[in-house]
Parts: C-alpha cells; sequence; structure tokens
C-alpha cells in the first residue's frame, strides 16, 4: 500500500491504535457538532477544546495545524472579502462610502469561516490518524457489504498511476506539437485530446479486473476470512453508541434551542 | 430487486473505482489547462449511462468522500449528495435514450448542471458561507455588489460554471461512448440504452 493515496501519517499513539469505527464516530460527532454550534465563536471554541487536543494526543498537530490552515484560507480570504465590503445595506465600521467593512458582513464571515475550519479539520484529523484500508477491514468485519470496501481500497490504489497516466499523455501530446498554455481558444481546444485517451485506455484493463476477482471467489456469498483482525478496547462500544447519541443530541439541541 | 443486482455487476463494481480514479485524473489534468472548467465528474456520468442511475449515483457519493478523505480536496466531500444527483440524472437519461443524440446528451448535461447548482447552493452558502474560495468567487460579489442574498448570489455562481460544466462532460462521455468497442460496451448493465438498435444489426 506504499503507493496508495492517503494522507494517514503514522506514530506511535493511542489514538492511532484505536478501532477506525471509533475514530470514525468521533470525528462524526465533531463534525455535527460543528454545523451546529451557535453564536460567533462556537465553533472556535469546538476546536481548540475538540479538535486540537485530539491532534496533540495523535501527534499530528503540526500536519493538522498546516493542511487546514492551507485549506481554510482561500474560504476565508474570499468570505471575508466578499461578505465584508459587499453585505447590502450593513452597518459601516472601517472606512467609508461604499467601500467600507460592513459589521453584519464580518460577523457573518467570523461564522462561516468557524464552520470551514471545522468540517475541514475533523474530517482532516480523522484522515491523518486512520489507514482507510484499516477502515475498511473494519468496515467489513461488522457486515459494511464486501463489494464497498473493494470500490473504496481499489480506487485509493489505482488514483497515483492514474495521475502518472495522466501526466504521461500530457507529455506526449505535447510532443506532438498540442499547445497546453497559451490563449485561451488554444487551452480550450486541447481538453479533448488530453481527456478522451486518458479514459479509453483506462477503461482497456476494467474488464480484465473483472474477470480476475471473478476468478477469486469475488462473488461468493457467506462470510470471508480477513488477513488483518481489527482488535478494540472493551469500552469502545460503548463509547461509539454514546457519540451517535450526543451528536442526534446536539441536533435536537439546535433546532430546538436556537430557531 | 433483481434490477440493483443486474446493475451492479462485477464489472460494475471494477469499473466504479475505474470511474473515481478518471473524476480525479481528468480534474486535475483540466485545472493545469486554467479554463474555468472542472470536469470533474466524467467518470460518474459514465458509470451513470452504462450502469444505471443507482451505481451513477454511488459513484459521486464515494468520489467526493474519498477526495475528502484522501486529502486531494477536502472541500469537495460536503458535496457529496450534488455528487451522487449527477450520477443518478445521467443514469435516469440515458434510461429515457438521450445518451444516444448529440444535442440531447448536451441538453441532458446542462439541465444537470442547473440542478446540480441548485442543490449545492445551500450547502456552499451554510457550510462555506456562501464563497468558492476560487475565481468563480468575482461571480458571487458581483451579485452581492447589486444587492443579492447569500443564497442567490452562491446560485448565481453555480449557474455560471455547472451547465457549461456538465455539458461538456455529458459530451465527453457521449464521445467516449461513441469510441468504445461493441463487444466492450455489451458486457455493461445498461448497455441498450446507448447502442444504436439499427446498427447493431449491420
Amino acid at each position: 500500500m506504499s503507493e496508495a493515496l492517503s494522507l494517514y501519517v503514522p506514530r506511535a499513539s493511542g489514538v492511532h491504535r484505536l478501532n477506525p469505527l471509533t475514530k470514525l464516530a468521533l470525528a462524526g460527532f465533531l463534525l455535527v457538532a460543528g454545523l451546529a454550534a451557535p453564536g460567533l465563536w462556537g465553533t472556535y471554541l469546538l476546536f481548540a477544546l475538540g479538535v486540537l487536543p485530539l491532534a496533540l494526543l495523535a501527534q499530528v498537530s503540526r500536519e493538522l495545524l498546516r493542511m487546514s490552515f492551507r485549506v481554510v484560507l482561500p474560504f476565508a480570504i474570499s468570505v471575508f472579502l466578499i461578505q465584508g465590503f459587499l453585505w447590502p445595506g450593513g452597518t459601516p465600521v472601517i472606512g467609508f462610502g461604499p467601500v467600507s467593512l460592513k459589521q453584519e458582513g464580518l460577523l457573518f464571515a467570523t461564522a462561516a469561516a468557524g464552520r470551514i475550519l471545522m468540517v475541514v479539520s475533523s474530517f482532516l484529523w480523522f484522515a491523518l490518524t486512520t489507514r482507510p484500508d484499516t477502515l475498511m477491514t473494519a468496515l467489513a468485519q461488522r457486515g459494511f457489504p464486501a463489494s464497498l470496501a473493494y470500490i473504496i481500497v481499489s480506487t485509493i490504489q489505482i488514483v497515483p498511476r492514474f495521475q502518472s497516466r495522466a501526466a504521461t499523455i500530457l507529455d506526449a501530446q505535447r510532443a506532438r506539437g498540442l499547445e497546453t498554455g497559451g490563449r485561451f481558444l488554444q487551452r480550450v481546444r486541447a481538453v479533448f485530446p488530453l481527456v478522451v485517451p486518458l479514459i479509453l485506455s483506462s477503461l482497456v484493463d476494467v474488464e480484465e479486473r473483472a474477470l480476475a476477482i471473478e476468478a477469486r471467489a469475488f462473488n461468493r456469498p457467506g462470510p470471508k476470512t480477513s488477513l488483518f483482525e481489527i482488535g478494540e478496547a472493551r469500552w469502545e462500544p460503548a463509547a461509539r453508541w454514546g457519540l451517535l447519541a450526543a451528536a442526534i443530541g446536539v441536533i435536537a439541541a439546535r433546532f430546538i434551542l436556537y430557531r | 430487486m433483481p434490477s440493483l443486482k443486474r446493475d451492479f455487476s462485477t464489472l460494475t463494481l471494477v469499473l466504479i473505482p475505474v470511474a473515481i480514479a478518471i473524476n480525479i485524473a481528468v480534474g486535475q489534468l483540466i485545472y493545469t489547462l486554467k479554463i474555468p472548467l472542472y470536469l470533474d465528474s466524467i467518470g460518474t456520468v459514465l458509470v451513470g449511462v452504462l450502469a444505471g442511475p443507482w451505481a451513477g449515483a454511488l459513484t459521486g457519493l464515494l468520489s467526493n468522500l474519498i477526495w475528502g478523505l484522501t486529502g486531494l480536496n477536502v472541500a469537495y466531500a460536503p458535496f457529496a449528495a450534488v455528487a451522487a444527483v449527477i450520477g443518478l440524472l445521467a443514469g435516469l437519461f440515458s434510461e429515457s435514450g438521450w445518451m444516444r443524440s448529440l444535442w440531447k446528451s448536451v441538453l441532458s448535461g446542462l439541465i444537470t448542471g442547473l440542478v446540480a447548482a441548485v442543490i449545492s447552493a445551500p450547502i456552499s452558502a451554510y457550510v462555506f458561507g456562501g464563497v468558492t474560495g476560487a475565481g468563480t468567487d468575482v461571480v458571487v460579489a458581483f451579485f452581492r455588489t447589486i444587492g443579492f442574498g447569500i443564497l442567490p448570489s452562491s446560485f448565481a455562481q453555480g449557474v455560471s460554471s455547472d451547465p457549461l460544466d456538465k455539458a461538456v462532460s455529458f459530451l465527453v462521455v457521449w464521445l467516449i461512448v461513441r469510441a468504445l468497442p461493441m463487444r466492450f460496451l455489451a458486457r455493461f448493465p445498461r448497455a441498450e440504452n446507448v447502442q444504436e438498435t439499427g446498427q447493431a444489426a449491420a
């Protein structure tokens, strides 16, 4: 799996040893709580007291902060500029006349940036601490359809190969004189000669793969033996149910208390 | 449900990962061309056309979740439901025979893009404050300036890019299906939706 596409950062932490489903439940709870958090600073508080300590515990806080920053920054800049300056009929706080930051816009942008931060960081925390294949194995052991697990794991494995194939086609077509830079129309014209060969060449081996997995009893009904067993501590199933209940509780509270 | 079982044949299960990889690889390839298109749902449309609406919906859903989970584009994950609807619609249009003609394929793409813009606007408005963090935010800025609300501005942004993007995607899929050998096409569960009846006998 060395070539597979994944954010996973190996660390010897207790978080990494947790059952993937427990981490999934935790990330799901944080996501729901982040989207439902009330007020201006609720999401930031949740990030500081929820996601950040969990990332520190998993020794991935540097990676988490760096990646969250990289993803959130363009959104934050856009939302502050657009909603801050262009809020129709808002109360100006800084600036004069038409070019001024509006109070309503700034409040909205602060809340929006917090939500983006929570969505992105809870997702990243899960991806940084969990290998996709162990997640799928854990799911399959609990009756998740093996075919879905196959789809996800094989996607993660073939994407890097497709990316290098795309680079090869780009080079090959450029070598034949295809303009991929320059004027706008030239670049538009380059779309089909690049895209069509890539797709056709990738479809070629679909049939072969299907025969290969059918020959290995992929369609056989009944339980299958896995090479790896994903263990878990005794308290983990209870914790997952607790997190699920808490997530439902948060949604309910959001609709009852703040509407 | 016998038809669902037929749609999810082994060939479909193998096609879906390839389709998701196509979404990702083509999306990145187009990004290097710096044109105002994404073309990151060609694989999803292709599965919808060849293996039915439900397989298309699954491809879209997993595509965006994997996009997020692998860190390629974390911001795509909240739009998984939109991607699922794109796959679903591609399947439905194909069922009604629209993928057989060039112009109906393009029209299917335009309609799909419009629907995608309608469903993605509330997600974009609530989760991302109505912005995309990319060049199309110029459209958002314009509509905010002339006094539109956040949701309508976000919808306008979608309408300015999604229908064209999906129309080109559907056109590419139409071209691909044409270029694939009959023998290969015939193995897919919904091959009859794209095969020309007269041509098969000739």
